[in-house]
């Protein structure tokens, strides 16, 4: 103490005199967090964990669907277009719900947003104007039938083939501003021809027709059938369509929709955000059930997440209180864990993972698989951990303090708890804030494999099993999202673990 | 040296005797066995069943079951893959030729780019291309391998530039040695990288920052003052005192590769030792898991042996304890 006063007095100048005051009086915790503040990164990733327990926490309140909702029909929907304007007019953000189309020369599937008529003005061929509103004069349903016309144009603008389609009837929203202005008939013409050039089973007839300058393919408006409410309908020839609306699906704030139960007790139904259905709102895609990503991804948070800090609590209890006991006992005990150790460290860790997971039957419950992943998780780093324990407690056995404890007649047990292991708590937090990446990874790699969490729960690690499909990963990117997320929480809490063993370190405290 | 290898490779046996007791102990408390499928299959007769049961073993109890194992294991007779059909030596030999040439490429790219690297880093420090070099590091120790290997899949079947899985070209029959090894090449690149991408991180770290120490050191100083060339100071005195630490963590990535690489195995459907344990556990093919398991748990031993071998060769005070 005298010697460290010296040394202030004669070090003091005048921007070190604040730094050495604390260095000299500040508690040990301020210090620890002056030390840990000066870690940018460090600081950067505790505030990206924090918000991914948050948001963890609130899934269900973030989610806009259920994470066990399916929708099978849009299976790996790609992620929601959202939209801002609709007929040239700002009205927020809105999305319209998806229809799959099967190609019927190469039969791959592909997506199309739909919507229905809303409202439809116009006159009939004999020349009488009509109206028709959803929601008005008992209309519940406007679907419009629409005739579509392909014909083949060669090199001197002659026609080479037509062909006439069967009819469609549903609006097919093509682009956004499409519909800026109302269309006297409706009539969409665009050339298909690439389309058709880019298939190979369609290259021949190509061919055989000769060279083709363009398809146009129109797509008229024939008539509207209006259905009422008392199930009766009319088919209403069109000849002038002046003007049409059709629903949008807005992104609502704080909608009612599926119940759940907050943090875990509390019933509720309100939810950030939301669309009305038949629209589903796949803000990072749909997988292969057509369940939201998204909402998959923030509930496979809660079982990534959670794994790390449940897991790590378990193997430092075992590991704290055999090293312990093995290293203050010594004897047989000693030896013969010690033994046991040596043993599990000697198999691969995964290797040995799988093993114990095979023990168990494969159909239990949800929540007991999830029990089990973790209870296994801690199986495996408890050797690991009471092994530096027990050197650490070998080496703080011949302290004067616990030679005092002794004398003073305390109990072994109260000795390892009270005295012993709390000297062990720089290197418990710091190594436990460094091995919770593991256990993620390991529960991750398990559900991977399909050992760990299983459907229709949801992982991080479960959920990229679907990407390993070659054909899904490749069509379908979005599902190596989770991977993504694991990985940033993997990175935050290396970068976090490493901020805090710095802090930790004695000469970072001014000592 | 001899004699702290034997010493060493003595120890390992009790090990391994845990190992398969411990080993059978899980796959004797697993529910069922290998016949099951056999005896919901109405097709096959319960003598049938029977009969195979007697030939297995499993109609006696484990204890005599593990020790019928133990003696044939030492007369080198390693059992019948259920599954397969086929001696379990046969097939774990076949696998851990793919996986040891797995973990020798992994080793040898990461090897080969991270001490480069490292020193190159250690040279420019706090420049751009360190911190780049560093960032990257810190990502490699951090992405998930499978999430990795996922994501180069991914990059294979978009740009169509990497095979997407398996070890060899379906018409490597017909290759001669030099396309075959080629051959080889070109699927290894996926895995390798892989596997080597945070061992190669690690690596690069650790040169960095023991080439950094040592630069720092009053030798160095000294050489240079008296006007040795930066050449020689560099790569003659530093650079061989900053190697020594690392040939430890050498002998610790050379064990866990031999230990196995499930994941990636799986993802690039490598046919290694990973794939074959995670096939023989689903199918409960008891001979195999064993000695599968066994294989693995030796192969991690002899890693660690060959760490602590190394260690010893570079630093005397180790070498002379054991003497």
């Amino acid at each position: 103490m005298a010697k460290n006063v010296e040394n202030v007095k004669k070090n003091v100048t005048a921007e070190n005199l604040g730094e050495s005051f604390e260095v000299e009086f500040l508690p040990r915790r301020a210090l620890l967090w002056r030390s840990f503040r000066k870690h940018k990164l460090g600081i950067l990733s505790m505030w990206i964990l924090a918000f991914f327990y948050v948001i963890v926490i609130f899934a269900d309140f973030l989610s806009p669907t259920s994470p066990f909702k399916q929708n099978a029909s849009i299976g790996f929907a790609a992620p929601s277009k959202i939209y801002w304007k609709h007929k040239g007019e700002w009205i927020g953000p809105h999305i319209y719900p998806l229809e799959t189309a099967r190609d019927p020369i190469t039969y791959q599937r592909s997506f199309y947003e739909t919507s229905e008529l809303y409202t439809v003005k116009g006159s009939k061929s004999d020349g009488s104007s009509f109206v028709y509103t959803i929601g008005e004069n008992n209309v519940t349903a406007l679907v419009a039938q629409v005739k579509i016309d392909e014909i083949g144009v060669g090199e001197t603008g002659e026609t080479l083939f037509k062909t006439t389609n069967k009819d469609w009837n549903m609006v097919r929203i093509e682009k956004e501003g499409i519909f800026k202005e109302p269309i006297i008939s409706l009539s969409v013409e665009k050339d298909t021809l690439d389309l058709y050039r880019s298939n190979p089973r369609y290259a021949r007839t190509l061919q055989q027709i000769g060279v083709l300058q363009q398809i146009k393919t129109v797509e008229t408006l024939q008539k509207i059938t209006v259905k009422y409410n008392d199930g009766k309908s009319e088919s209403v020839p069109v000849s002038v369509l002046e003007d049409y609306d059709f629903k949008v699906y807005p992104i609502k704030w704080f909608v009612q929709s599926w119940e759940y139960k907050l943090l875990g007790f509390i019933p509720a139904n309100l939810h950030l955000f939301g669309v009305d259905s038949p629209a589903v709102l796949y803000l990072f895609g749909g997988d292969n059930y057509g369940r939201d990503v998204y909402t998959r991804i923030l509930f496979g948070g809660r079982t990534s997440l959670s794994v790390g800090l449940i897991g790590i609590l378990i193997t430092f209890t075992i590991g704290l209180f055999l090293g312990g006991v093995s290293g203050y006992y010594g004897g047989w005990a000693d030896e013969v864990l010690m033994r046991l150790t040596e043993i599990l460290i000697s198999i691969p860790t995964l290797y040995l993972l799988i093993s114990l997971r095979a023990i168990l039957p494969p159909d239990l419950p949800s929540t007991t698989t999830y029990l089990m992943v973790v209870v296994i998780l801690s199986f495996i780093g408890w050797p690991g951990m009471s092994r530096v324990i027990r050197g650490m407690v070998l080496s703080l056995k011949q302290k004067e303090f616990v030679e005092a404890a002794k004398a003073m007649g305390y109990p072994s047990l109260r000795i390892i708890w009270k005295h012993i292991i709390p000297n062990t708590a720089t290197y418990i937090i710091v190594a436990a804030s460094l091995s919770i990446p593991g256990y993620i990874l390991g529960e991750a790699g398990l559900s991977f494999l399909g050992f760990g969490i299983r459907e229709p729960q949801s992982s991080w690690g479960l959920m990229l099993s679907q990407a390993q499909d070659l054909v899904a990963l490749r069509n379908y990117p979005w599902l190596l999202l989770p991977g993504l997320f694991l990985f940033i929480a993997i990175l935050a809490f290396n970068l976090f673990g490493d901020a805090l063993r710095d802090a930790f370190d004695p000469r970072s405290l001014g000592h | 040296m001899l004699k702290f290898i034997l010493r060493r490779l003595i120890l390992s046996i009790p090990v391994l005797l845990g190992v398969s007791i411990l080993s059978f102990l899980i796959i004797s408390a697993a529910p069922g066995n290998f016949l099951d499928v056999f005896r919901l299959d109405p097709s096959i007769s319960r003598e049938t069943v029977q009969r195979l049961e007697r030939e297995f073993g499993f109609d006696k109890d484990p204890f005599t079951q593990y020790f019928t194992w133990l003696f044939q294991v030492t007369k080198g007779n390693w059992g019948y893959s259920f599954q397969f059909k086929q001696p379990v030596f046969n097939l774990i030999w076949q696998r851990l030729g793919a996986t040891l040439l797995l973990s020798l490429t992994t080793l040898a790219l990461s090897w080969a780019i991270g001490i480069p690297l490292g020193i190159y880093a250690a040279l420019k420090q706090y420049s751009f291309k360190d911190q780049l070099s560093s960032v990257i590091a810190f990502l490699g120790l951090s992405i998930p391998n499978f999430f990795f290997g996922l994501l180069f899949l991914y990059f294979a079947s978009r740009t169509r530039l990497f095979p997407i899985g398996g070890m060899l070209s379906v018409n490597s029959s017909q290759m001669n040695t030099w396309q075959l090894i080629g051959d080889y090449f070109w699927h290894v690149i996926g895995p390798a990288i892989t596997l080597g991408f945070s061992g190669l991180a690690g690596i690069m770290r650790q040169m960095r920052g023991q080439f950094l120490d040592q630069l720092h050191m009053d030798y160095v100083e000294f050489s240079k003052a008296k006007g040795m060339p930066r050449k020689i100071v560099f790569y003659k005195h530093a650079l061989r005192n900053a190697i020594n630490p690392l040939v430890t963590i050498f002998g610790y990535s050379l064990s866990g590769l031999l230990g196995g690489a499930v994941l990636t195995e799986t993802v690039f459907g490598w046919p290694g030792m990973g794939r074959l344990v995670i096939q023989a556990l689903t199918a409960q093919d008891l001979y195999l898991v064993m000695a599968s398991l066994m294989v693995s748990s030796l192969m991690l031993i002899i890693g660690n042996l060959a760490a602590d071998i190394l260690l010893a060769v570079v630093d005397p005070r180790i070498r002379y304890r054991f003497h």
